[in-house]
């Protein structure tokens, strides 16, 4: 729990400024920003309100028993499946369809934390290609010039280190602290890559190399993807926004407050946000507007369950499109072992990224671009490790199991290719019609299936990788099978950003065209989906619609 | 031996097949201070809460035919027996009827190959070898072996990775912090004194 002071306790009856639901990446910088600017608002998050003394380098509770995912009160399933004949089945126990931590600061409290900046592209990328039929490619409402104040302000703000790389758009201002060290997998990545003629650079990354707006340095730990920081070094927005909106007096945070819906008024207005708190009690918190970041399988599952007679397929979804157009971006890992040891298992994930393949090529034959990074991967953690770390056709088991062990885990690296994907109508949230959570909310169902372009993509990445890993002179080299995702941890473009209202849910400013006190805020605005690191774009589109709310609210233009 | 699709992906999609079932089984709180008694008393015949002195004798000859005594300690003596019984009074408990049947198989099947044997902790290593393989696609078999993993490279509290015997086993050094160099191939990077991003700033 916080503790800071004299935080504010603010009356469920009496209208706030603003609600936020979720404090997340996007959550987190609007109560800051808002609080910051005068607002009260209340911000509902149903996980636990943790700090850095409760992250610990636990992996049976934080990989096995998904301790940071879990819903904390009850058992609150999801169901997958790859295509929209098929009845979706339930995933329990493993990781979840739609991946992301519950807590406050959100999943930006278990991310890896690579911070790429969209390019200019990535905005317009319909009108630079031209149609793709059968889908929803599209351009977005707003420009990189228009979000590169944002950019920049995540950079400073939340804390990124790094250095600007050769292929990036123009920035205003140098990142704030320079790249953290390079690691083995860093280094080997880089000397590969420039023997094949590419252009490696040092990793953007949300983790401090140098103390930052108060906050400590990386410590080097290596329990980073998938955990929390227990050095607040990682720019989660538990580290970095919320004690800030705290320090306003004009924020309060209620951990373990489910949100069940958002009530609207006789003229269509959201009035208040019901939930359930943390002693399991109902409330309702009457606002002025609510704002909707609960990323891009809670959000649009929120507004599903707030149906009312004026909006039968769901809140401000009179378009139809709420949920749909999911994208999660397309994975290759590429493995390789070493002579000598690497030991990545200490430090960040990321040190070294290769973005030569960022643009759509159409030598290559099909649409689309991605990233590549050398990370140690699911390997960092010895159970993980251990389990599914050794080279296909080895033993799992007895002596030679045990000196492969040995030798392996200190000198494996991975290099990751992240793609982009085609936004289809076809790959969405719904809620399942079959299940319920313990509380009786239908679940969330996840229909995905990659589109061919970005499967043939991640293939592309991982021939990349292979070259790359040999010239760098690894002793063996493995793939892992590039095959549809089954588990999204990036949950994009379910409430796409739009001019028309009759094929995106909000406006360039994030406000719902059905709703004019509904702003939807995070991972679920996005209308494509860039090459694979999209936290950072859903941090800086909450800073730009923290602007524009604020001065709607000033104006009393909400 | 087996040979299985090297995907994590897999591993991710399958995982309810070894994990507890339930979100009540994975959210039970485990106790961490009954397991590092569990570890303390190692030695001590009463030690064990969830399973008896006979499946404890079994489950120490499987785990160590999945890591055998080398010039390192094997699962049992670092404590992977210990480890499987605090987890089933835990996040775990919801597999140990599927444990208890896969014991009781195994020592079935060992009487067919050694009638005058009580069961399979009495079989030669190379003949619980050869059963073991036998049943090592089953989901009992996949089960243990993702506890005998876990109790070899869990944080001790749990009971196993005794002495952190399993992170040295994989040259794991479990410190808070780290500086650089971390590894052979960043070494002449850091020796140079070079900041994190400038390395090699050629092309």
């Amino acid at each position: 729990m916080s503790k800071v002071e004299g935080l504010p306790k603010f009356k469920t009856r009496e209208a706030v400024d603003f609600v936020i639901i979720g404090s997340g990446a996007a959550g987190g910088v609007l109560a800051k920003e808002l609080s910051g600017n005068g607002f009260n608002v209340v911000v509902l998050e149903q996980g636990l309100y943790r700090t850095a003394a409760d992250f610990k380098h636990d992996e049976i509770k934080v990989m096995f028993q998904n301790e940071l995912m879990n819903h904390p009160g009850w058992n609150d399933p999801q169901t997958f499946r790859n295509t929209e004949s098929k009845i979706a089945k339930v995933s329990q126990g493993g990781a979840p369809p739609a991946l992301y931590a519950r807590g406050v600061g959100g999943s930006s409290v278990h991310f890896t934390a690579n911070y790429w900046r969209f390019h200019q592209s990535d905005f317009k990328e319909r009108s630079l290609l031209g149609p793709m039929e059968g889908t929803g490619f599209a351009d977005w409402p707003v420009s990189y010039e228009e979000l590169e104040p944002y950019y920049t302000k995540v950079e400073w703000e939340c804390g990124v280190s790094g250095q600007p790389g050769p292929f990036e758009a123009p920035r205003s201002r140098p990142y704030p602290v320079p790249p953290l060290p390079v690691k083995s997998s860093g280094v080997l990545f880089e000397q590969g890559a420039r023997a094949m003629g590419l252009h490696p650079q040092p990793a953007p990354m949300a983790i401090l190399s140098k103390p930052h707006n108060g906050r400590p340095a990386c410590i080097h730990c290596g329990f980073c993807m998938g955990f929390g920081c227990e050095a607040n070094a990682k720019s989660s927005t538990l580290a970095s926004m919320i004690p800030l909106a705290e320090a306003t007096g004009r924020c309060e945070i209620r951990p373990l407050s489910t949100v069940f819906r958002i009530e609207t008024d006789a003229s269509g207005r959201a009035s208040e946000v019901v939930y359930l708190d943390a002693a399991g009690q109902e409330q309702a918190q009457k606002a002025k507007a609510v704002i909707l970041s609960a990323n891009g399988a809670e959000t649009p599952r929120l507004l599903f369950l707030s149906e009312s007679a004026r909006s039968p397929n769901g809140l401000a979804n009179s378009s139809g499109i709420v949920g749909k157009y999911l994208m999660g971006n397309g994975h290759s890992v590429t493995h390789a072992a070493f002579e000598h040891p690497l030991n990545e298992f200490k430090s960040v994930q990321v040190t070294r990224i290769v973005h030569d393949f960022y643009e759509n090529d159409p030598a290559r034959g099909f649409y689309g671009g991605g990233g590549m990074d050398a990370r140690p991967y699911l390997d960092s953690t010895p159970i993980m490790y251990a389990l599914e770390g050794l080279p296909p056709g080895k033993p799992r088991w007895g002596k030679e199991y045990k000196q492969l062990l040995r030798h392996y885990f200190t000198r494996k690296m991975s290099v990751l290719g992240s793609t982009t994907s085609v936004p289809l109508a076809s790959n969405n949230i719904t809620l399942d019609p079959n299940l319920k959570d313990d509380k009786g909310r239908p679940v969330i169902r996840m229909t995905y299936m990659d589109h061919a372009d970005d499967l043939a993509m991640a293939t592309f990445l991982q021939d990349r990788a292979v070259e790359i890993l040999s010239a760098a002179g690894a002793k063996e080299i493995w793939r892992e099978p590039v095959e549809g995702e089954t588990v999204l941890a990036h949950l994009l473009g379910t409430c796409r950003m739009g001019n028309d209202p009759a094929t995106s849910v909000v406006d360039k400013y994030h406000r719902a065209h059905d709703v004019p006190n509904l702003f939807i805020c995070d991972g679920s605005s996005f209308v494509s989906s860039g090459r694979g690191q999209p936290t950072m774009t859903i941090q800086a589109l909450a800073f730009r619609a923290a602007e524009h709310i604020s001065r709607f609210a000033r104006r009393n233009e909400i | 031996m087996t040979t299985r699709v090297n995907s994590r992906r897999d591993f991710l999609k399958t995982g309810s097949t070894v994990f507890g079932t339930s979100w009540i089984a994975l959210n039970m709180p485990l106790a961490l201070a009954a397991g590092q008694a569990a570890g303390q008393n190692m030695q001590a015949a009463a030690a064990f809460e969830n399973i008896t002195a006979r499946e404890a004798v079994v489950l120490g000859a499987i785990a160590d035919q999945v890591i055998p005594v080398d010039e390192s300690p094997s699962a049992s003596e670092i404590g992977v027996v210990h480890f499987i019984d605090v987890v089933l009074g835990g996040f775990m408990a919801g597999n140990a009827p599927l444990l208890r049947q896969g014991l009781e198989d195994l020592d079935t099947r060992s009487k067919l190959i050694d009638s005058d044997q009580k069961g399979f902790a009495e079989l030669s290593f190379e003949q619980q070898k050869k059963l073991l393989r036998s049943v090592e696609d089953t989901p009992f078999f996949d089960t243990f072996h993702f506890m005998t993993i876990c109790g070899m490279f869990c944080m001790p509290e749990y009971g196993g990775n005794r002495e952190h015997a399993g992170w040295d086993l994989l040259g794991f050094n479990h410190q808070h912090a780290w500086q650089p160099p971390f590894g052979y191939y960043d070494a002449a990077v850091h020796d140079a004194g070079a900041e994190g991003g400038k390395t090699d700033e050629q092309g």
